[in-house]
């Protein structure tokens, strides 16, 4: 999709923009050429740009250039800006040291794009160091781009000098930025520096950051390079039971900690439900009230989010019917079941079938809060308050209760949660079908080592969701 | 051909960007003592600071020479509030935002420098022409019944009506609690709603009686109002305003809190009730928050019937405090809401509903 968009970018571009020579024009050619469109007042500037995307030939640019010149006397630094962009991406690094040295005298100083492109071409080259220079340079006004960082890293590791990379590397990570993966796998590729290598890959675990394809190769290649201890790497993914599916290890589980679950319940009802303002999401006698309700009643098993659940089906008329088959399975389980819903739903209607509704209350317990109160907040309150073992029915991905928490951590504690605890409905609930759940992993997707083996989840395709975790893992284990 | 026999010198440019360099060079070489004397004793008094100021005026300007959208001139101020901002986006929109007020601060000034040329023209004309001898036409008075109507009598003829509104006018509250919920921005956009806001009271037929409540004295909402309408006229607006809480003012059972959360369609306007319109411009997406302030003392709420007679396409159903009023005052006049509505933005809506057809209904 990305590409198609940069295609059709490209596209747009080229009609409102002007078709560049295919070779290198005399001053007197560019004139006329000039002049055949009207001599437009950014000609030159408009001219490069359209030279860039339809990646013309050096040369051809270098005639701008020169014409330009000629005529003016002088060129304007958006001009060798765009040039300079041109070169770069082109691989011309020589070109570029020119362009650096005229761009150095002629202006006082150099914007964050020139100085990012140089850092980008300079790094390629022999003049590194200078990248480095440069990357000081930046500092004064603004933080690098990670990718300013990543260029330089490379640059260093490429050379040997491995300690300014990774010192490099941990003012990166100080200044709070996330390394592009391109570093990370530059520093896989140097084999030297085991244990901060490691701590790569623990940096990932902490983060919950998942390696793509390439870069767990380059994990792959690397462990199996140390030669004083026979790793082997296969790719696989993980049996149903939470095992391997290489060398039959048992995952680690996404069960939460004691100590986890009790700051993640803290922080739920302190920011989720709470917020800054209880009055955004309920009121507070409506919170007491709810309190009360669960304090009275025995833990739950199940709790199921009632106009959620409800609305599987488009068929409006059916919206009891569905809720009911649902909690009727769950009952068939043998599960203590309390559904959530908002009071309108009690008042009958087409949708919400008077029968249906008392059957549902005989079946479960049922709690209906103001029809201007947000149901979810209750939901995760009932939930997280009836203990570990207790599950929730919703399709919601909850994003907007996520963002709420405060900080990484306490959402990726969520989204761990969340994953071992939500039961969502497979496919449609019709009559005289039986209603079907989506399993729940019982390991964690996230990368862990043992004594002996790691077992690294990688993104084998680009369009996973941020609700989603990768399917395919990568084990590695050493033979004793 | 001539063009490929004679091989092109393609890095001529570079020939003439060097010697320019090196002739500039020579320049500041010359001038050395002057120039840099002078920009030395200017950043005397404050030299750290002033050099990461000036770090960052640089950048501004190379940023400018680049084509990036940031403004030719900047103040000390605009400098030290763009170097507090701690996230490129802030700075680069912040960057944005004074180039646009820039542009149309100089094509506003372009613009009267063009009619004073013209005023000043005509006036020659006139003057040539008087001078000529046709005195007779133009020193004749017109044969009129009124004196001419100035701008003040206008004014004279709103306030006595204000007056009258706020002896005898239905009260309308702008709920000014909403202080800690913006940003500096926000609060200058709101009040820049509140003057127009006023300045639609002001001229309608049968205005309301403006109650400016929770107004903390000397807060940001009390500090801008001064600086826009300057002390003298703000004393004298014919407005209430107040730090005391609405609740104080009115019996409970006759407010309304419009807000575009409720969950109450305000079907029709009722002259014995009061309403109350939160001073609010949300732009960091804060929703449910008027809804909440209601709810914590219990009020009545309302929001307006878009739904029900505009076929609703884009934005957001909270509208501005000027087309806020300008409604409440239609209604207030003719209890029609199709004439009240036609001050939502067309850009949100495609029409009125067909009259006879069932309002529609959102999803939850």
């Amino acid at each position: 999709f990305g590409i198609k968009l940069i295609f059709m970018a490209k596209k747009v571009y080229a009609i409102y923009l002007m078709e560049p020579p295919d070779r290198p024009l005399p001053p007197d050619e560019w004139r006329k050429l000039k002049e055949s469109f009207g001599k437009p007042q950014r000609f030159d500037v408009q001219m490069m740009t359209s030279m860039f995307i339809s990646e013309s030939e050096l040369d051809v640019a270098k005639s701008l250039l020169t014409f330009v010149a000629m005529e003016t006397g002088t060129l304007s630094y958006e001009l060798l800006l765009r040039y300079l962009t041109l070169c770069v991406s082109g691989g011309h690094d020589e070109e570029v040291f020119d362009v650096y040295d005229i761009m150095r005298e002629s202006f006082h100083s150099l914007d964050t794009g020139a100085t990012t492109l140089f850092i980008k071409s300079f790094s390629r080259t022999d003049r590194w160091k200078e990248a480095m220079n440069l990357l000081d340079e930046i500092k004064k006004v603004f933080t690098p781009s990670p990718r300013n960082y990543g260029d330089v890293i490379s640059a260093a590791m490429l050379h040997g000098d491995t300690n300014t990379a990774w010192a490099l590397y941990d003012e990166l990570l100080e200044k709070g930025l996330s390394p592009h993966p391109e570093t990370w796998c530059v520093l896989f590729t140097r084999a030297e520096h085991h244990q901060r290598l490691l701590g790569i890959l623990l940096y990932m675990r902490n983060n919950q950051i998942y390696p793509n394809k390439m870069m767990a190769n380059a994990i792959k290649t690397w462990f199996e390079s140390l030669s004083s201890q026979k790793w082997t790497g296969s790719w696989t993914s993980p049996r149903s039971k939470g095992l391997c599916g290489c060398c039959g290890a048992e995952l680690e589980s996404i069960q939460l900690t004691a100590e986890e679950y009790q700051e993640l319940k803290e922080k739920v009802i302190a920011d989720v439900i709470q917020g800054r303002d209880v009055f955004k999401k309920t009121t507070p006698e409506e919170l007491e009230h709810f309190k009360e309700f669960v304090r009275r009643k025995p833990p739950f098993d199940v709790v199921v989010d009632g106009l959620n659940v409800a609305n599987v089906n488009r068929d409006k008329s059916k919206l009891s019917h569905t809720l009911l088959a649902v909690v009727s399975e769950l009952k068939h389980q043998g599960l203590t079941i309390l559904v959530l819903g908002r009071k309108h739903m009690l008042r009958p209607s087409m949708s919400w079938d008077r029968k249906n509704m008392s059957l549902i209350q005989q079946k479960a317990h049922c709690f209906f809060t103001d029809n201007i109160s947000e149901d979810d907040p209750f939901l995760l309150y009932a939930t997280l308050h009836s203990g570990y073992h207790c599950r929730f029915v919703s399709r919601d991905l909850m994003r907007d209760h996520k963002a709420c928490l405060p900080d990484g951590a306490t959402r990726r504690l969520f989204f761990k949660w969340q994953r071992g605890h939500q039961l969502v409905l497979d496919g449609f609930v019709a009559a005289g079908k039986r209603v079907q759940f989506q399993s729940i992993p019982s390991y964690d997707t996230i990368v862990q080592t043992t004594s002996d083996s790691w077992h690294i989840p990688y993104d084998d395709t680009e369009d996973r969701s941020t609700y989603e975790v990768p399917q395919r893992w990568l084990c590695l284990t050493r033979k004793p | 051909k001539s063009e490929q026999a004679e091989p092109l010198d393609l890095d001529r440019w570079k020939v003439v960007m060097r010697s320019q360099a090196k002739y500039q060079e020579q320049k500041v070489d010359d001038g050395l003592e002057g120039s840099n004397d002078g920009s030395l004793d200017e950043n005397g008094d404050d030299c750290k600071n002033s050099s990461s100021l000036e770090a960052t005026r640089e950048l501004v300007s190379m940023w400018r020479q680049a084509g990036k959208l940031v403004p030719q001139e900047m103040t000390e101020d605009e400098l030290r509030t763009l170097s507090e901002l701690t996230t490129k986006s802030s700075r680069k929109k912040y960057l944005k935002y004074l180039a646009i007020r820039e542009g149309y601060k100089l094509s506003r000034k372009e613009k009267q420098a063009q009619k004073r040329a013209e005023k000043e023209a005509t006036m020659k004309e006139n003057r040539d022409g008087a001078e000529e001898g046709s005195d007779q036409e133009n020193n004749q008075i017109p044969n009129s019944l009124f004196l001419k109507f100035w701008g003040h009598s206008f004014d004279r003829v709103f306030a006595w009506r204000s007056a009258q509104a706020m002896l005898f006018g239905q009260p309308l509250v702008f709920d000014f609690s909403y202080e800690s919920n913006m940003s500096r921005r926000e609060i200058e956009n709101t009040v820049s709603q509140l003057l127009e806001v006023e300045g639609w009271n002001r001229r309608a037929i049968d205005p309301f009686h403006l109650h400016f409540c929770n107004l903390q004295p000397d807060g940001p909402y009390h500090q801008e109002l001064i600086k826009r309408y300057s002390a003298e006229v703000w004393d004298r607006l014919l407005v209430t305003n107040t730090e005391r809480h609405y609740v104080e003012l009115f019996p409970k059972e006759q407010l309304v809190y419009l807000t575009a959360d409720s969950p109450n369609v305000l079907h029709s306007f009722d002259h014995s009730k009061i309403y109350i319109i939160g001073a609010l411009v949300d732009r960091s997406i804060q929703p449910g928050l008027s809804l909440a302030n209601a709810k914590r003392l219990k009020l009545a709420t309302a929001r307006l019937p878009l739904d029900e007679f505009l076929h609703w396409e884009i934005g957001a159903k909270n509208l501005t405090l000027d087309q806020m009023i300008r409604i409440m005052l239609s209604i207030k006049m003719t209890g029609k809401w199709e004439e009240a509505l036609t001050f939502v933005p067309e850009r949100k809506h495609d029409g009125l509903h067909q009259q006879q057809t069932k309002p529609l209904r959102t999803n939850t």
